[in-house]
């Protein structure tokens, strides 16, 4: 009779795990919604290739494009800079007869002649987050762009929050006139009224995203402001050696709106006990954008359902304040190149940044 | 009348003036004092003691690039692989320590290997494969940035505390770059001014025949030329990686041509010949002072680079200026 208890209880538990495993099986095997039926191939022509980010943001990428087995192929390309690279690996993939390519057009308007000619030629091409002109259906497939007036405004009503009676705001962007510093500075100006002033040159300091640069930048204008209560960047982790000058002219690291990275979160949990007005909040920097703009492409190429969002809005990450959305994170292990932000585990964003 | 001189630094002395060096550097601490008199005007924070250590590093390292340049310029070259041999530096010294101080002496002891066969590469091809300078240096270039992408795969590293320690920290108030830029200095200048070697090296470089015929050997010196300023650069690569913590694997492209400013500010002939250390030296602190001022007035980008070009464009017009009157004053 024990025995027959024993064997019952065993069958029911092999049963148990063996419908357990069935299941795990069939979600593992279920495909996205925007992954259809009919098998496509897809390319990722990056402008640049060669810094982390991109190389966080190229893996995010492969792994999407990974998750619909309508998918036969991937390729990937990298403009290394180069505008006439960039189009000429544009032109090549298309010949090569590739049916989907999702484009990182950092030349901006200068990459529309031969995107629209990739498109006329009957392909699906989806350039995102870097603005090359041109319309939707005429030009291209699909553009998919990040909302950096979005990015701005919760960096303003975070200011808004920590002085509410307005301040001293120091603002860092990329190359002059570059359009995401300008985005950004919009979205800013619509949350934050006169009461809060831009210290730095219209519109915004030119670090060229830097580190020297930054350096540079950031020591004549800690000397020629008395009084800075809050860094705006939109490239966190090139401050990272730079804030140190703060202390050096024996002044408190003042409170900084940015994106996020591993070597910055470290930083701050590193140094915000001997400076006591450092308060850090940062916004995802971005690296799931490429995601959305794969999964439109795999989903225009392979007849899916493409997915409802048709613009990236970086969500908020982290906020040494509230601690909301999360506290300030740091993988102390792990390369300062990541960011924690992203969707792509840690481990394999390490991977990916060759360490 | 006599043909004009070719290079009226290295060949006439006019009467009154009884050293040549004075001249480079009388103008170039001219322009400097004047600098510094327009920023006290201006843009009085720019000199401001927490500025200047903030700023004081940057001087440094394109003066130290400034002087690998000035050696090669001696010879009648230019070195455009400076770019290269300077982010290759900068990876190595990051990238293969991985932030583990006791690595940090293996790594130097690698830049310089590399900084070495560049070296020697860049001196073979120009002394005896007689290749033209800008050419060869371009392929050295390529390959060093080829090299730059094997260390790297172009992504930034963090550098170990250690090396920020040296090369961002300070002594007696003064950021230790700056000892290491005077320290390059000294060793460059005297070299160059006051032993048997350096002589010989002037001479050559203002004629490699006149050389040739009076028994020197010209190759092994013109390829010194080109070993040395690498290890200049490597020297400037490794404190870059120190004084920024997160250097990105092209650091050196910004350096190509503050490196050929500050010679020719230092009044050293692009036709090679006599070369003024010092002076190069004065001309990197005002060519780094100059881009502070430019930053501290708070004038917009395009303004701020106007204003870098038009002091530029008046620091090496004041010795076409000067160069002029003596053609003339030696054609009568």
């Amino acid at each position: 009779m024990r025995h027959f208890k024993l064997a019952m209880t065993m069958t029911f538990a092999t049963a148990a795990a063996a419908i357990a495993l069935t299941a795990a099986g069939t979600a593992q095997a279920e495909t996205p919604s925007w992954c259809g039926p009919k098998k496509a191939t897809l390319a990722l022509l990056d402008g640049y290739g060669g810094n982390s980010w991109r190389q966080v943001t190229t893996a995010s990428g492969k792994q999407t494009a990974e998750l619909c087995p309508s998918i036969t192929a991937y390729e990937y390309a990298d403009g290394q800079g180069d505008t006439q690279k960039s189009i000429s690996d544009i032109k090549s993939i298309a010949a090569k007869g590739v049916d989907a390519l999702v484009v990182f057009g950092d030349a901006g308007p200068a990459m529309l002649p031969a995107i629209t000619s990739v498109y006329k030629s009957g392909k699906v091409i989806v350039p995102y987050r870097v603005n090359v002109g041109g319309k939707e259906g005429e030009n291209y497939s699909k553009f998919i762009g990040s909302s950096f007036v979005n990015d701005g405004e919760t960096w303003g009503n975070w200011i808004k929050g920590i002085l509410p009676k307005g301040g001293n705001i120091l603002f860092l962007s990329g190359p002059a006139g570059n359009s995401q510093g300008l985005d950004e500075l919009k979205g800013m100006k619509n949350v934050l009224g006169p009461e809060y002033v831009f210290v730095n040159p219209e519109p915004f300091a030119v670090t060229n995203w830097d580190p020297a640069l930054t350096q540079k930048v950031l020591t004549a204008e800690i000397a020629k402001n008395d009084k800075i209560d809050v860094i705006v960047s939109d490239f966190g982790p090139s401050l990272v050696g730079a804030l140190p000058l703060f202390q050096k002219q024996g002044k408190s690291i003042p409170a900084l709106a940015t994106s996020d990275g591993n070597s910055l979160g470290c930083f701050w949990h590193e140094n915000h006990a001997s400076n006591p007005d450092f308060k850090l909040f940062t916004v995802a920097t971005g690296n799931d954008n490429v995601r959305l703009a794969v999964q439109w492409a795999v989903a225009l190429a392979t007849d899916g359902t493409p997915p409802t969002e048709q613009i990236f809005k970086a969500p908020a990450f982290e906020d040494s304040v509230s601690g909301q959305p999360s506290p300030v994170q740091c993988r102390k292990e792990l390369p300062g190149a990541i960011y924690l932000s992203s969707e792509l585990p840690a481990e394999a964003q390490a991977k990916a940044v060759g360490n | 009348m006599n043909a004009p001189p070719l290079t009226p630094t290295a060949f006439s002395r006019p009467a009154g003036l009884p050293m040549p060096l004075a001249r480079s550097f009388v103008t170039v601490v001219l322009s400097t004092i004047v600098l510094i008199a327009v920023c006290a005007v201006f843009a009085p924070s720019s000199l401001s003691w927490g500025a200047l250590s903030g700023s004081l590093p940057f001087a440094a390292i394109i003066a130290i690039v400034g002087l690998g340049q000035l050696l090669v310029v001696q010879q009648g070259g230019f070195d455009l692989s400076l770019p290269g041999a300077v982010s290759l530096s900068v990876v190595v010294a990051t990238h293969y320590p991985q932030q583990d101080d006791a690595l940090l002496f293996q790594a130097v002891l690698v830049a310089i290997a590399f900084a070495l066969a560049a070296g020697v590469l860049n001196g073979l091809l120009f002394s005896v494969f007689r290749l033209n300078a800008i050419i060869a240096t371009i392929g050295t270039n390529a390959l060093l940035y080829g090299a730059v992408f094997a260390v790297s795969g172009g992504v930034p590293s963090i550098t170990t505390e250690l090396l920020a320690e040296i090369a961002g920290g300070e002594t007696f108030g003064v950021p230790n770059s700056v000892y290491f830029a005077l320290a390059a200095m000294a060793v460059v200048s005297f070299v160059l001014k006051k032993t048997v070697v350096g002589r010989r090296y002037e001479v050559i470089g203002a004629s490699p025949s006149a050389g040739r015929a009076a028994g020197l050997s010209v190759r092994t010196h013109q390829m010194m030329a080109y070993v040395f300023a690498q290890l200049l650069y490597c020297m400037a690569g490794i404190l870059i990686g120190g004084i920024t913590r997160e250097p990105t694997a092209f650091q050196g492209d910004s350096l190509l041509l503050p490196s050929v400013a500050v010679v020719v500010l230092g009044g050293t002939s692009l036709l090679g010949g006599r070369g003024y250390p010092v002076s190069t030296v004065v001309a990197a602190f005002f060519l780094n002072q100059l881009s502070q001022f430019a930053l501290a007035v708070g004038v917009p980008y395009s303004a701020q680079t106007i204003i870098q070009a038009l002091a530029l464009g008046f620091g090496i017009g004041v010795y076409s200026l000067r160069w002029t009157l003596n053609v003339r004053k030696s054609t009568g």
